[in-house]
């Protein structure tokens, strides 16, 4: 059972920009650079679209770790969104280490549509922290409940 | 505005005698209806005994001698009070620092218009919950808590008097050890003279009979010297040595208060496994939400599809509470409301609290005191 855990797959989430970071997985892909399986990429139209609770349903839905991904400062297609989008992030950070989880286990950058090898590198080197770190196991009761397969209905 | 100090006291006799230090309050109260420069009073009328505050609107300015007197057992709120209800009238309202924090909060979101407002402050130490009261009444004082006819908080003691005329009193320190005493929120709360309000009327400072008024607006400032020209108020200059007396016992409140929270938000701040018990009582009635005068969406986050799930029999927090947090927390104003009304006891406004603190660390925005909006909501490259 233990052995079971511990072999499941991180699961990493990464909200990423339409204009910028999404267009750096893409380079990234058509250069076939490797980057790890485990995430799963959610395409936005701007970071500034991204709100707290989209990061923490992530989290409730069984992320082990989310990443988000905008343009660099002064690039936003939206003028501000990623300036808001950053105010935005520091709380979150706050806010999920009030709920035990770890600053580690959400991650933000900046990378635009060239970046394809800085795309790879975030993701790998997420990907490890996320692996070392083990699991997301959430201390709230009524999860592990869930997390035993016993459903209420 | 330079902030200009007075001592007042209403001219009407009634209104002198039945107003907890002169009724210069509930005469400027007076003032603003008979004038017809508002349509109504907000402030708290007393109900069947000293714990029940009932917020009252009045419309006719005899009604003022029954709204006249603080209320230390009545933990009130109006700034939602005004915004859900009241916004089309233009309002006199009697505010403690947590009301009128709510209110600038809610002034800078355009659900309360500033200009139909007039904010009359009064200093606040703390506010007492009914229930607290009458239980530690019958063990502290050993006296039948329906024998109270009146309470009052002064130099540092809760003092009540009773239907044969008799007082009798307690250290508040000695209430709040036993876990008695102001609502804990109170205890950490560091705004004592409400200066986010047109102007404040206490007793530090005053003589018997009189209120301290620091004055604080343009706004205060007619109002104060008209009232007093029409022969509302009688006015004079306090003495130095008062200022400084009234000042003195702020401080000291404030250090209090600072003592208060470090016990609270630091020393013994519940983590995360405690937090999980808390959690893991609600009942999901959503009364937190809607006591919070900051929560006041139309369409709330809490009650989409998305964020619900239905084989959860207790609302998982990160999605329940987290969200409320991540709309209201950097707002928060301290005023205890979804505390008092959670039926599970689950201590919210230290968590609201505790995260406003960190913002204002970060951000240096003060929620209810800053006259912008939290820096989340700015536009700016910054
Ligand atoms: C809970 C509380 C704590 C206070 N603590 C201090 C203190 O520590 N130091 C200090 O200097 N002064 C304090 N005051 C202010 C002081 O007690 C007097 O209210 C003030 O001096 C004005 O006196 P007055 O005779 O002019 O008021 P009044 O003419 O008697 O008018 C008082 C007005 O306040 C309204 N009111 C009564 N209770 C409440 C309440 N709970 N919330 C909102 N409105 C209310 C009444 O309806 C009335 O309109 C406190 C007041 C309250 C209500
Ligand atoms: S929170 Fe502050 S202002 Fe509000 S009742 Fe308590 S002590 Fe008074
Ligand atoms: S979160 Fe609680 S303490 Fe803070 S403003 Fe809302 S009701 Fe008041
Ligand atoms: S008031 Fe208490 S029980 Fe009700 S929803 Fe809020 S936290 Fe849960
Ligand atoms: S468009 Fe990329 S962050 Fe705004």
């Amino acid at each position: 059972m233990v052995k079971e855990m511990s072999d499941e797959k991180t699961k990493i989430l990464g909200f990423c920009c339409n204009w910028c970071c999404y267009g750096g997985a893409d380079t990234a892909g058509t250069a076939r650079m490797q980057y790890p399986p485990n995430v799963r990429i959610l395409r936005v139209m701007c970071s500034g679209r991204i709100n707290p609770s989209m990061v923490f349903k992530a989290f409730k839905e069984g992320a082990d770790g989310v990443f988000v991904g905008g343009c660099h400062r002064g690039d936003c297609h939206y003028d501000a969104g990623n300036y808001k989008w950053n105010r935005r992030a520091e709380l979150i950070k706050d806010i999920l280490l009030e709920f035990g989880i770890p600053e580690e286990r959400f991650r933000f950058e900046w990378i635009s549509a060239s970046e394809g090898e800085k795309f790879q590198k975030t993701m790998e080197e997420f990907t490890k922290t996320i692996e070392s770190m083990g699991p997301l196991q959430r201390t709230f009761p009524i999860c592990s409940v869930k997390q035993q397969g016993i459903k209420a209905k | 505005m330079e902030t200009q100090f007075l001592l007042a006291k209403a001219k009407d006799k009634e209104l002198a005698k039945r107003g907890e230090c002169g009724g210069a309050i509930s005469a400027l109260f007076k003032y603003l209806l008979d004038q017809g420069l508002v349509d109504g009073v907000l402030n708290l009328r007393q109900g069947v005994d000293i714990y029940d505050g009932i917020p009252t609107l009045v419309e006719d300015s005899e009604d003022l001698m029954e709204t006249c007197g603080s209320l230390h057992c009545a933990p009130t709120m109006f700034g939602d009070l005004i915004s859900n209800y009241l916004s089309d009238m233009r309002l006199a309202v009697s505010v403690k620092p947590c009301d009128a924090m709510a209110i600038r909060e809610l002034e800078k979101r355009h659900q309360i218009n500033e200009d139909n407002l007039f904010k009359i402050g009064l200093n606040c130490g703390g506010v007492v919950m009914p229930l607290i009261a009458q239980k530690m009444i019958d063990i502290f004082y050993e006296v039948d808590p329906d024998d109270v006819v009146k309470e009052e908080i002064d130099k540092g003691k809760f003092i009540i008097k009773l239907k044969d005329g008799s007082h009798k009193s307690v250290e508040i320190d000695e209430l709040e050890d036993q876990g008695f005493g102001r609502r804990i929120n109170c205890q950490r709360c560091e705004l004592k003279v409400p200066r986010n309000a047109d102007l404040a009327g206490g007793n530090w400072g005053a003589e018997p009979g009189w209120t301290f008024i620091e004055v604080l607006t343009d706004k205060g400032k007619k109002l104060v010297k008209d009232a007093k020209k029409s022969g509302y108020i009688e006015v004079k200059i306090p003495s130095e040595k008062a200022i400084g007396m009234r000042e003195k016992i702020e401080n000291v409140m404030i250090k209090l208060a600072h003592k208060f929270q470090d016990k609270y938000l630091e020393e013994n701040y519940p983590d995360t496994e405690n937090w999980d018990e808390y959690w893991n009582r609600c009942i999901k009635c959503y009364a937190c939400r809607d006591a919070c005068a900051l929560c006041f969406c139309k369409e709330c986050d809490l009650e989409k599809d998305f964020y619900n799930d239905e084989n959860e029999v207790v609302p998982d927090p990160l999605t329940f509470q987290g969200i409320r947090m991540s709309h209201a927390c950097f707002s928060c104003v301290n005023c205890g409301q979804c505390e008092d009304v959670c039926p599970m006891e689950i201590p919210l406004a230290v968590i609201f609290h505790k995260m406003q603190k960190r913002y204002r660390d970060k951000t240096g925005f003060i929620a209810g005191v800053s006259e912008e909006l939290p820096p989340l909501y700015s536009p700016e490259k910054s």
